[in-house]
């Protein structure tokens, strides 16, 4: 049976933004759709409205001719509709099986016996008797699907549903969205991924700015034809010229075990690598494998063994980060609001939080609130920061913004080590190549990166080494020349 | 020495006694923190319950209408916490120690005119097969129908939450009420039941302490017993068997130090009064040492408020 699913002049008004502006499209089944647009583009508010999570000031939406009322997820469901978000609606500490009986209507045994008929025909195996917190992020993914297999969805919306997962994970989840397809459901695929549309879907939307932008057969498209819609110009591509890397060794890490008291915490094992002046040493790997606790010892969030790091000739390994802030090391943790920066704080404030003896930024222990702000002044000059508000909260501030001045704050006292963990992680494309930039830039000036990061594209784009951290242990380093996303995905899956 | 076997027997029931409140008001409020809601206001509606019991009970001369009237009292005022913590988004621990100012103040106010006025008689239930079982007779039979449901509770707290299918949503509340709202599940109607609910066992608790253990309306009756039921919450892991447990064992050590206080041993009083508390959540710290399993019981939202945006 045919599926054709109809927004009608949609639109959604936050404070200050428009979410959504007038946003008519149409899809039949059979076919995949893409969703492109860069973060903030409006493509997330669209699909949370199709899915009953948020409902429009004005606008219908109509499935096969029907004129549906979804004021709250269970219309959606009631529906068939189905939705996997972005971020997981899974309940961590219950078992598999009893997310998926949550709501269904359904008896235990017969549930069970449908779950087995579903994971059976697409090749699914997960165990349903433990707690979700113990799946890989791909499963947890399968998880969902499932979840909305058992409707019998004619509807499923896919949001953003690769960004935690690998290469293989991906290549298998296009099968099944595939398979779906030709099984009839209509598939929306929501993503600000360009090589993903390319290979998966049939038809894209652009949107911009809450602004529906074009609607296009994919064959009539190419990545770049894409990338200028999504931001709206030209866009310049970066390279990062491959320099001869010297051989004069900056920091070393030598034998660093981990060993957390957390059970769900990663163990670190005995880690060893060194990088150059100059290079940049990219760490791949599926986030979870230990990267976050490798980011902490190395920032000396996590104190280790004084002779387990030696950075510039002298031993570190039991310093605090403000100490080894005083060796010229600088750190971008991954989670701007919650680790690089204090929200509630104005930027000027999250200025002098990273204050070295000679920054003067206090005299007998009272603020010097002007040359603080002199300092945060250049800081946003320098580094492109769109506000001139030093007083703002930087809660306020967006992602890309935010990213730019912490970068600033820690590169203006020209450090020579950058540790960063997915300085881009959520930024839009014309942030992220802002930052790659920046990275490339403190490399020619002979100066080290070590890169930990979860987007494969990111770190053979701007690394000079790579290895790659699966559950808590580094593979071989390799020479990033040498290095095929194919080759790092089954790294990153765990085989040698 | 001989001692009699039955004395054994009747300690051991003034042990399961002293600590039915305890296993009423934890049970309720295991239920409350599983949805994720934080209610410091245990001892606040205790104390209320005991006072409407008490004061039901004299001014009707029915004990259904003052046990049901108590556990009422028990849900008008976590009602209170339920529409500023879940309607007006206010910070649950802030909330609860206003809750517990507000019954222990609005209590000892209304129990000004029953002070030093005599309790009814409770009905016991197999007062009659107390002597047929020796040891056992005493433990099992001739108590009052409260002691009963009491000691049913944390098994029937425990099926409720692992095998029935409110119970499932009630959890999945507490793990994450983003998840269940997008789910479609009604995060607030779910908290509201479970404050309510606990709001009730309270209530039924502090009945129990007015108009069973001791009773009589004394000021401050119950004497911090809500915030012990607090900790036994926290301290087994929210489980409910794990409760009972921790119940009996700060019942037993009260009522020992008590006989041990009586025989004149030569340990000072204040270590005497406190051995319960120390001891109690010693050992449940002990037997819940498991952080796997802590942190698969530990409801991830508690204490957290949830707002849902449109």
């Amino acid at each position: 049976m045919n599926t054709n699913l109809k927004i009608s002049n949609v639109t959604k008004i936050y404070p200050g933004c428009v979410a959504n502006d007038n946003v008519s499209l149409e899809f039949n089944s059979g076919k995949i759709y893409a969703l492109l647009g860069e973060n903030g583009a409006g493509k997330s508010t669209l699909v949370k409205i199709l899915s009953g999570v948020i409902i429009p000031d004005e606008g219908k939406i109509y499935l096969n001719e029907n004129n549906l009322k979804l004021n709250s997820p269970s219309d959606a469901k009631k529906n068939d509709i189905g939705m996997v978000f972005q971020h997981f609606n899974l309940f961590e500490t219950l078992s598999v099986f009893e997310n998926l009986i949550i709501d269904s209507d359904e008896q235990r045994e017969s549930l069970r016996e449908k779950i087995d008929t579903i994971m059976k025909k697409y090749n699914f195996s997960i165990d349903l008797d433990i707690p979700v917190l113990n799946l890989s992020a791909g499963q947890k993914q399968k998880v969902e699907i499932i979840r909305c297999l058992i409707r019998s969805p004619k509807v499923l919306i896919m949001d953003e549903p690769t960004s935690v997962l690998t290469e293989q994970e991906t290549s298998e989840l296009f099968l099944s969205l595939k398979k779906f397809s030709e099984e009839g459901i209509l598939i929306i695929y929501i993503t600000h991924k360009l090589k993903e549309v390319m290979q998966l879907c049939d038809e894209v939307a652009v949107m911009r700015r809450g602004k529906l932008v074009s609607v296009s057969e994919i064959k009539n498209e190419n990545i770049e034809s894409l990338a200028n819609k999504m931001v709206g110009q030209n866009l310049k591509t970066i390279k990062k010229k491959k320099t001869k890397t010297s051989s004069d060794q900056l920091i070393k890490i030598m034998n660093l075990n981990f060993t957390s008291e957390d059970p769900f915490e990663t163990n670190l094992m005995d880690i060893n690598f060194s990088v150059n002046r100059g290079e940049c040493l990219g760490i791949a790997g599926i986030s979870g494998n230990g990267q976050s606790e490798l980011f902490q010892v190395l920032s000396g969030e996590i104190i280790s063994e004084k002779n387990s790091i030696e950075f510039n000739n002298n031993y570190i390994g039991d310093l605090n980060p403000q100490e080894r802030r005083e060796y010229l090391m600088a750190f971008s943790p991954e989670d701007r609001l919650e680790q690089a920066a204090i929200p509630q704080m104005k930027i000027f404030e999250n200025v002098a939080l990273n204050n070295f003896k000679s920054s003067n930024f206090f005299n007998n222990g009272l603020i010097n609130e002007n040359k603080i702000k002199e300092h945060s002044k250049k800081i946003i000059s320098d580094f492109n920061v769109n506000t001139d508000n030093i007083e703002l909260k930087s809660q306020f501030l967006s992602g890309g913004n935010l990213q730019k001045l912490i970068i600033g704050r820690e590169l203006i006292t020209s450090p020579n080590l950058l540790i960063c963990f997915n300085p881009t992680w959520g930024l839009d494309v014309g942030a992220i190549n802002y930052i790659h930039e920046t990275l490339i830039k403190i490399n020619e000036q002979n100066k080290s990166i070590i890169l930990i990061s979860t987007d494969t594209d990111e770190l053979l784009k701007l690394s000079d080494k790579i290895s790659v951290i699966h559950k808590g242990k580094l593979s071989k380093i390799m020479n990033a020349e040498e290095v095929t996303p194919e080759k790092l995905g089954i790294l990153m899956g765990g085989a040698n | 020495m001989i001692i009699d076997i039955n004395f054994i027997g009747l300690i051991i029931a003034s042990i399961m006694a002293s600590a039915v409140p305890l296993i009423l008001a934890s049970c309720g409020e295991l239920i409350t923190e599983r949805s994720g809601v934080l209610n410091l206001g245990v001892e606040g509606m205790m104390i209320i319950g005991a006072i409407s019991g008490f004061a039901l009970m004299t001014v009707t001369g029915s004990l259904i209408i003052a046990v049901f009237g108590a556990m009422l009292a028990g849900v008008l005022i976590s009602t209170i916490f339920a529409f500023l913590t879940q309607t007006l988004i206010t910070n649950h621990v802030a909330t609860g120690l206003a809750l517990t100012i507000f019954g222990i103040g609005i209590s000892a106010m209304i129990g000004k005119n029953f002070v030093g006025i005599p309790g009814k008689e409770f009905p016991v239930l197999f007062e009659g097969l107390k002597d047929t079982i020796p040891l056992l007779g005493p433990i099992l039979f001739g108590h009052s129908i409260v002691f009963y449901f009491a000691f049913s509770l944390p098994f029937i707290t425990s099926y409720f939450l692992k095998k029935t299918k409110i119970g499932l949503i009630v959890r999945a509340v507490g793990d994450s009420p983003e998840s269940a709202s997008n789910q479609g599940i009604n995060v607030r109607l779910v908290r509201y039941a479970c404050i309510l609910y606990g709001g009730a066992m309270s209530g039924l608790a502090g009945a129990y302490l007015s108009m069973i253990y001791t009773p009589q309306w004394i000021e401050n009756m119950t004497g911090g017993r809500g915030w012990i039921a607090l900790a036994l919450v926290v301290f087994s892991t929210w489980n409910p068997i794990k409760i009972l447990i921790g119940a009996m064992i700060f019942g037993g050590l009260t009522i020992i130090q008590f006989h041990m206080q009586a025989i004149g041993v030569r340990i000072p009083v204040q270590f005497l009064t406190a051995l319960p508390y120390i001891v109690t959540i010693i050992v449940l710290v002990v037997i819940s040492r498991d952080s796997r399993k802590i942190r698969l019981s530990t409801p991830s939202s508690l204490g957290k408020s949830f707002h849902k945006d449109n």
